[in-house]
C-alpha cells in the first residue's frame, strides 16, 4: 500500500493511521471535507453529514424563538427554471449553483460579495434531454476542491479558493440523453456521481472518480453482466425467503427478456450516503425503461434497487429490490438514510428508505436484512403490504398496467409516478428518533403504449394524468414517521406536493418549504404546530440548510418553482377541468406563486 | 374553408350521413336540411367536422375524438416522442408552451421548422433525426390544429372504424 502525504492530509494523517490499524483501508478520509463537517457551523455536504441525516446541532435558532427570524439577506442566481438542492456553507464562504446553464458563485458570507464564479459552457441541445426540469441538485467540497456535476454529464473540480478548474472529466453521453440533475458526494478521496436519462433508455451506472486527479477508480452498472454490475454472485447478498442469500450468477440479465437491459434504464441520480465505519456507500437505481411494462416482462433486476457498495472497490455487498417489474415508474432512487434506532424494540444499525412506491423502509445496513416496511401514505392503492419473506410489493391487478395490456388507461393508481415522495429528501432528529418526511398526496392515471427505441430520443412509453388523492384537495404532508415500527407519528396536510427538503436543528425545530413558497418551520414534538411561515419569492423545491456565521445562526432555501411538481407553472393552462395532466393537480399553483430564483437567508433580529 | 357535417342521431335507421355547408364559426344545426354530399363523409350518429386547409382535407374528427388515419398517425407520433412531458396530456402547456394556443398563431411552414430545428435554447429538441417525427409530420400538425381548434375536444384520439 502506498500512501502519498499531500501537504492537505497532513492534519489527519494522525487519524489515517489509526484506521488503516484497523481494517483494511485503500483510501483515506479527506481532511478538509471532515474537519468542515466536524465544525457544525458550516453546511459542508449536501445534506449537512454523510449520513444523510439533514439535522443540525445548532441551536441559537429555537421552537422559543423561531416565530421571530426575519430575512436577513437574499441573493438572485438570475436563471429561472427549478431550484432544487442547497448551497454548501464552508468558513466564511457560501457557494451556490443555479439549474442549468450551472453558474458557480462563491459568496463572502459577511459581506455577500461574489468572491469568484464560473459558468460552463454546455450545448444547450441539453436542455430537452432533460427529462423533468433543467434542475441541478447542488455541489460538493471537498481536498480544497469545489465539485459541479454539469448537466452535460462533465464533472468538473474547481479550486475552492479561486474557482479555476483543476480537472474535468466526461461522465455520459448527453447526446443519448445520459445527462445529470444530481449532486457529486464526496466520500473519503472519491467523488461519487450518479447518471440520468431513465426516460431515454439511458443504461444506468454509479461512478466513483478520484478526488484529486479525476481519474475514474471504479463504475458499477445496475444491470447486466456480473463484473459490469461489480456484483460478486456468491459474496453479494439478498433477502431471499426471510434471509441474506448470494444472489447467484447472472442474477441481472435472468431478469430481462433478451436485451433489454440494455436500454433498460435504472439510473443513479439521487442523494448518495456512506457509513465510515462498514466503508459502504449506499444509493438507490431508477425505473427501468420503457414505462411500457409489456415491453419488459420479468423483475428487471437490479432496476429499482437499495445498493451497498464497498466504497473503494465498488463491489455489492448487498442489494434489495424495492418494486420488481416497475409498472408505476416508482424510481428507487430516493436517498438512504443511515440512523441508529430501535427497531422493534432492538438497538439497529438500520438504513431508512421512503420509496416512491409509498412504503417507508426499515433495513439492517449492515447485512442488507429486511426489517420493516409500512405505507407512510394511506393513499397508496397498487400494493396491499410488502411480503415480508420475499420482500416483494403484493400487488393489486387492477392497479398494475402490466397485467392490463397495452393500451388500457389504469385509473385511479396511488400514488402517481412522482411517488408519495420524490427527491426532496427527509431529515433525522437523533434527538426524537423521528424521521421528518415531505410527501406527495397525489394518483394517476397510467396508459402504456408501445414503443420503439431510438437512441438519443424519449423512450416512454406511456401517458399518464395525476390528481389529488381521493378524499380531499390537499396533494402533499409533512409527517413525522417512526422507522422502528412503521407508524406515522403524525401528518401535517399542505395543499399543494412538500417538495423541500427538510431540516431538523437541535433547536427542536423541523423546516421545509411549500410550492407556494413559503419556508415553515414546525416543532419536531408536534409538527401541526407551525411556528414561523414566510413567503419567500416563488415556490420552493429547495432543500432547507442552516449555518453559524460570527456567533449568529442563519436558516437558509432557495426559491424558484419548477421540477416535476412545479412544470405546470408555464403559462397558457388551459381551463382546469381539461388539464388532466401534471397540471389537472397542479394549475392551482399560478394562483400563488410564480417563476425565479433566489436564495433567501433568515436570522434572528438583532438584540 | 370549413365545413361542418351532421346528422340527426338515428340508431335504427343506419341514416347515410348529410354534410352541412355552415358558415365559418357558425353552429352546425343538427338534423336541418343538407344538400348533397360532395364527398363520401364518415358514418357517424353523430357530429363529424373535416376541416380543409391549402385545398387539401387537413383532417376529420368525429365525435370529436375518432380521426382519420393521417391524423391518427399524428397522435402516435406526439405519444411516441413523449411531447406530452414538456408541452402537457392535453397539450395545455406545461414547461413548454401550450400548442392549443401555439397553433392558434403558427403557420404550417414555422410548425415545420420548429420542430425540424427545434428551440434549443428554450429546451425544443431537433427532431430531425426521428423517423417517427419527422415521418408523420403532416398528421402530427392535423392532430395538433384539431386540438387548438377545438374540433378534437379530447387529447387521446382513436381511428375512425372503417
Amino acid at each position: 500500500m502506498k500512501i502519498v502525504v499531500a501537504p492537505w492530509l497532513r492534519p489527519a494523517l494522525t487519524m489515517a493511521t489509526v484506521c488503516l490499524l484497523a481494517a483494511p483501508v485503500l483510501a483515506r478520509a479527506d481532511a478538509d471535507l471532515d474537519k468542515a463537517l466536524a465544525n457544525p457551523n458550516n453546511w459542508a455536504m449536501q445534506a449537512g453529514d454523510m449520513q444523510n441525516h439533514r439535522y443540525s446541532p445548532l441551536k441559537q435558532i429555537n421552537k422559543s424563538n423561531v416565530g421571530k427570524m426575519q430575512v436577513a439577506w437574499m441573493f438572485s442566481t438570475g436563471v429561472l427554471r427549478g431550484h432544487e438542492g442547497a448551497p454548501l456553507v464552508i468558513g466564511d464562504t457560501m457557494y451556490i449553483v443555479s439549474p442549468f446553464p450551472n453558474k458557480v458563485f462563491a459568496l463572502d458570507v459577511d459581506t455577500q460579495k461574489i468572491k469568484w464564479r464560473y459558468e460552463p459552457k454546455q450545448d444547450a441541445a441539453v436542455i430537452p434531454q432533460m427529462c423533468c426540469d433543467t434542475v441541478n441538485r447542488g455541489l460538493a467540497f471537498g481536498g480544497n476542491k469545489i465539485f459541479l456535476q454539469q448537466a452535460d454529464s462533465t464533472l468538473v473540480a474547481l479550486d475552492a479558493n479561486t474557482g479555476k478548474v483543476v480537472w474535468s472529466v466526461k461522465n455520459g453521453d448527453p447526446k443519448l440523453g445520459a445527462v445529470n440533475t444530481n449532486a457529486p458526494h464526496v466520500f473519503k478521496d472519491k467523488v461519487i456521481t450518479g447518471i440520468s436519462g431513465g426516460e431515454w433508455g439511458v443504461r444506468g451506472y454509479i461512478t466513483a472518480y478520484d478526488m484529486n486527479t479525476g481519474k475514474q477508480v471504479w463504475r458499477a452498472y445496475s444491470t447486466g453482466p456480473d463484473q459490469e454490475m461489480l456484483m460478486d454472485p456468491e459474496k453479494t447478498m439478498t433477502w431471499t425467503d426471510g434471509a441474506m442469500k448470494p444472489v447467484g450468477a447472472d442474477s441481472s440479465i435472468k431478469s430481462w427478456e433478451g436485451d433489454q437491459w440494455k436500454i433498460g434504464g435504472g439510473t443513479t441520480w439521487g442523494w448518495y450516503s456512506y457509513d465510515k465505519n462498514l466503508n459502504l456507500l449506499y444509493y438507490g437505481s431508477g425505473n427501468p425503461s420503457t414505462w411500457n411494462p409489456a415491453q419488459r416482462k420479468g423483475d428487471n433486476k437490479w432496476s429499482m434497487t437499495i445498493f451497498a457498495r464497498d466504497l473503494d472497490t465498488g463491489m455489492a455487498k448487498w442489494v434489495f429490490q424495492m418494486t420488481p417489474w416497475d409498472q408505476w415508474d416508482y424510481d428507487g432512487v430516493n436517498e438512504m438514510i443511515l440512523a441508529d434506532i430501535n427497531v422493534k424494540g432492538k438497538p439497529t444499525k438500520a438504513l431508512v428508505h421512503f420509496d416512491r412506491n409509498g412504503f417507508g423502509y426499515t433495513l439492517d445496513r449492515v447485512t442488507g436484512a429486511l426489517l420493516v416496511a409500512q405505507k407512510y401514505d394511506p393513499a397508496v392503492n397498487w400494493a396491499t403490504n410488502v411480503d415480508m419473506k420475499t420482500g416483494r410489493p403484493v400487488v393489486v391487478k387492477k392497479y398494475a398496467p402490466g397485467e392490463n395490456g397495452t393500451d388500457f388507461n389504469n385509473k385511479g393508481i396511488c400514488p402517481a409516478a412522482l411517488g408519495s415522495k420524490d427527491e426532496q429528501p427527509a431529515s433525522f432528529d437523533p434527538q426524537t428518533k423521528r424521521f421528518y418526511v415531505p410527501t406527495n398526496h397525489v394518483c394517476m392515471d397510467y396508459e402504456p403504449f408501445q414503443i420503439e427505441y431510438t437512441a438519443g430520443q424519449p423512450y416512454v412509453g406511456a401517458t399518464l394524468s395525476m390528481f389529488p388523492a381521493p378524499g380531499g384537495n390537499t396533494m402533499g404532508n409533512f409527517i413525522a414517521w417512526d422507522a422502528g415500527t412503521g407508524k406515522i407519528v403524525q401528518s401535517k396536510p399542505e395543499k399543494f406536493s412538500v417538495w423541500s427538503g427538510a431540516l431538523t436543528t437541535a433547536g427542536g425545530i423541523a423546516c421545509y418549504g411549500t410550492l407556494e413558497g413559503y419556508l415553515k418551520c414546525v416543532d419536531s414534538n408536534d409538527i401541526n404546530k407551525e411556528l414561523f411561515k414566510f413567503k419567500t419569492p416563488s415556490g420552493v423545491i429547495g432543500n432547507v440548510f442552516t449555518y453559524q456565521h460570527k456567533g449568529k445562526q442563519y436558516i437558509g432555501v432557495y426559491s424558484g418553482i419548477g421540477g416535476w411538481a412545479g412544470i405546470g407553472m408555464a403559462a397558457g393552462l388551459e381551463k382546469p377541468q381539461e388539464g388532466l395532466g401534471a397540471v389537472g393537480g397542479y394549475h392551482e399553483l399560478a394562483d400563488y406563486t410564480n417563476l425565479g430564483g433566489s436564495l433567501t437567508v433568515f436570522a434572528l433580529p438583532q438584540t | 374553408m370549413r365545413y361542418r357535417i351532421a346528422s340527426a342521431v338515428a340508431l335504427a335507421l343506419s341514416l347515410a350521413v348529410h354534410a352541412v355547408a355552415a358558415a365559418e364559426g357558425a353552429p352546425a344545426q343538427p338534423g336541418a336540411k343538407p344538400p348533397a354530399a360532395n364527398a363520401s363523409p364518415p358514418k357517424s350518429d353523430a357530429n363529424a367536422v373535416t376541416r380543409m386547409e391549402a385545398g387539401k382535407v387537413l383532417y376529420t374528427v368525429v365525435d370529436g375524438y375518432k380521426v382519420d388515419p393521417n391524423t391518427m398517425n399524428g397522435f402516435r407520433a406526439w405519444r411516441a416522442a413523449a411531447c406530452d412531458r414538456c408541452h402537457g396530456a392535453n397539450q395545455e402547456g406545461l414547461v413548454g408552451p401550450s400548442l392549443i394556443d401555439s397553433l392558434k398563431t403558427l403557420t404550417k411552414e414555422q410548425f415545420v421548422k420548429t420542430v425540424h430545428d427545434g428551440r434549443l435554447e428554450k429546451g425544443m429538441p431537433s427532431w430531425q433525426g426521428s423517423k417517427m417525427v419527422m415521418g408523420h409530420l403532416d398528421g402530427l400538425y392535423a392532430y395538433l390544429k384539431g386540438r387548438s381548434n377545438g374540433d378534437i375536444t379530447r387529447a387521446h384520439v382513436e381511428e375512425i372504424e372503417q
